[in-house]
């Protein structure tokens, strides 16, 4: 699904965000990202979905190469792949409904199927009670699985979250990562950034390692029970 | 699901996207369309007051004739004068010659004169020479083509000279290309104006929108279906700032009409200012949204990532 080969990112000043990033995601796969801040988690995620370009290497995904798409191709892209933030991006003066069906109303869906998938997708992460509210009326986790009915009401084939539950308590966190993983469990190529240890913990999936902006680590679920993993040295 | 008719479902999607943003935000809607209507109101008062001039111009170029005069002291017989008339008449642009005898001229002199036409008692003889005053086909009412029809009045046999009041007609061509030239400048001037304000309140509603722009993007909005919603909203905005700006000045045109009769008056003489017809009235609705979308157009253009 993924592949990123020889990847640079380097910012004005000669800052490099990532260094080197050559890895393959295959699909139906479940990986976290994992890293302090500062890291290159964000940075490598906003690659793949195409809110940057690398500044070296070449990035394929579902075989197109992203590195060279022009915008409406990131567009199309776009429209293939869920993207959760920490922060939500939810539309305040919409209601969640509108917040959800906006990516349906986007891809070209008509109207009365919108409102079909809409709703199911709502009901199925426990918010067919609130489509007609406000994001400020729903809680942060409330808020959270909007913004992930968002991102799956399309059925993507691919999801990427970056600190999806960087903003909430640990049980809402969990709540949000069984929910995620679920999405996994239907097929969805899931790629997770975050630093919490007690996600990794609890769900045994493979996991990359960044640290300024290198990949130090992958460590794969058949390796758990060992622990043993394998590292990558700088580069690698 | 083919991908024109994605396409179509997106365009909709944009439009009502457009009219919902008006919807929400009202109080930006009225300002974006006072606005609209103040600069199309100072545009619209212009362009009321050349149309009026370019009419009084117009009116006054209606009055061009071209006399033929026959030498002085010849009486020409009425046969003479039927075959001059003919052969006046037959040159392109007359569509009447009408002939003026030396008594007739006289008399219009002496009541031209006046009080003063004693002074025509001294004369001893009639120094007037008979004429044709040609009337001219409305095609034919323009400087250029009087002073061609004069130098062939002049070549008819039995014509002395033909005058059309050179120095009058060439005024009055200079004056009317001088004001089309002022026009296009000062008309051109207040429109630029307008659309630089006009895309500056474009550009300040993709600002206050900036959050769920970004949001369509992420979610894979293409360039269309975020810049429709904007482009619907000048061209309503165009049109409805238009339409306020017509009543506007219509307002003013009426009820400000009899408190400036006099520098009126200087500008198109004794004639009644006219309105817009239903035309122009279309006209201004059509640069209202021109203009609109035109700065639509340039504001979303430069903007980085709408």
């Amino acid at each position: 699904m993924i592949q990123m080969y020889h990847v640079d990112m380097r910012y004005e000043g000669g800052l490099y965000a990532l260094r080197d990033i050559s890895v393959a995601v295959e699909r139906g796969e479940f990986v976290f990202l994992t890293g302090s801040s500062g890291a290159g988690k964000s940075t490598l995620l906003r690659l793949l979905f195409g809110a940057e370009h690398p500044s070296r290497g070449q990035i394929l995904v579902a075989g197109r190469n992203v590195s060279r798409m022009g915008r409406n191709q990131v567009a199309e892209l776009r429209r293939q792949i869920g993207v959760i933030f920490q922060d939500f991006k939810l539309l305040p003066e919409r209601t969640v409904f509108e917040n959800v069906a906006v990516a349906l109303e986007i891809a070209g869906v008509p109207r009365r199927e919108i409102r079909a998938r809409v709703w199911s997708t709502l009901k199925r992460l426990g918010l067919g009670h609130r489509l007609d509210h406000r994001p400020r009326a729903l809680s942060g986790g409330e808020q959270q699985r909007v913004a992930i009915a968002r991102a799956l009401v399309n059925d993507p084939p691919l999801l990427l979250a970056d600190e999806p539950t960087g903003n909430l308590d640990p049980e809402l966190a969990l709540d949000i990562m069984d929910i995620i993983a679920d999405a996994h469990a239907r097929g969805t190529t899931v790629l997770v950034a975050t630093h919490d240890p007690s996600l990794l913990e609890r769900h045994r999936f493979r996991h990359l390692t960044l640290d300024k902006g290198r990949l130090i680590g992958d460590r794969r679920p058949e390796l758990f029970q060992s622990g043993a993993h394998r590292s990558l040295s700088p580069g690698s | 699901m083919t991908d024109s008719s994605r396409s179509m479902r997106r365009i909709t999607t944009g439009i009502r996207s457009g009219l919902r943003g008006m919807r929400s935000a009202p109080l930006v809607f009225f300002i974006s369309v006072s606005t609209m209507a103040v600069g199309l109101l100072l545009l619209g008062a212009f362009m009321l007051v050349v149309q009026n001039m370019r009419g009084s111009l117009e009116r006054v170029g209606d009055e061009f004739s071209v006399v033929a005069f026959l030498p002085v002291g010849v009486e020409p017989t009425p046969s003479e004068v039927a075959g001059l008339r003919k052969r006046l008449e037959g040159l392109q642009g007359v569509v009447k010659a009408t002939y003026v005898s030396r008594s007739e001229a006289l008399e219009r002199l002496r009541s031209d004169l006046g009080k003063d036409s004693t002074i025509l008692e001294e004369l001893v003889d009639n120094p007037l020479p008979a004429s044709f005053e040609l009337v001219l086909g409305l095609d034919t009412r323009t400087p250029d083509t009087v002073r061609d029809l004069a130098a062939k009045a002049r070549n008819v046999e039995g014509i002395d000279d033909a005058r059309y009041g050179e120095a009058w007609v060439e005024g009055y061509s200079k004056i009317l290309r001088g004001l089309g030239w002022v026009g296009l400048a000062l008309g051109g001037g207040l429109a630029l104006a307008l659309g630089v304000i006009i895309a500056g309140t474009v550009r300040l509603a993709v600002y206050a929108r900036a959050d769920e722009i970004q949001i369509q993007r992420l979610v894979g909005a293409g360039a269309i279906y975020v810049r429709l919603p904007f482009y619907v909203q000048a061209v309503i905005q165009g049109a409805f700032g238009a339409v306020l700006a017509v009543l506007l000045l219509y307002g003013l045109f009426r009820s400000g009409l009899p408190l400036l009769s006099d520098p009126i008056q200087f500008l198109i003489g004794r004639t009644a200012p006219t309105f817009f017809g239903p035309l122009g009235v279309l006209g201004m609705v059509g640069i209202g949204i021109g203009l609109g979308l035109a700065a639509a157009v340039v504001s979303l253009f430069r903007v980085e990532d709408p």
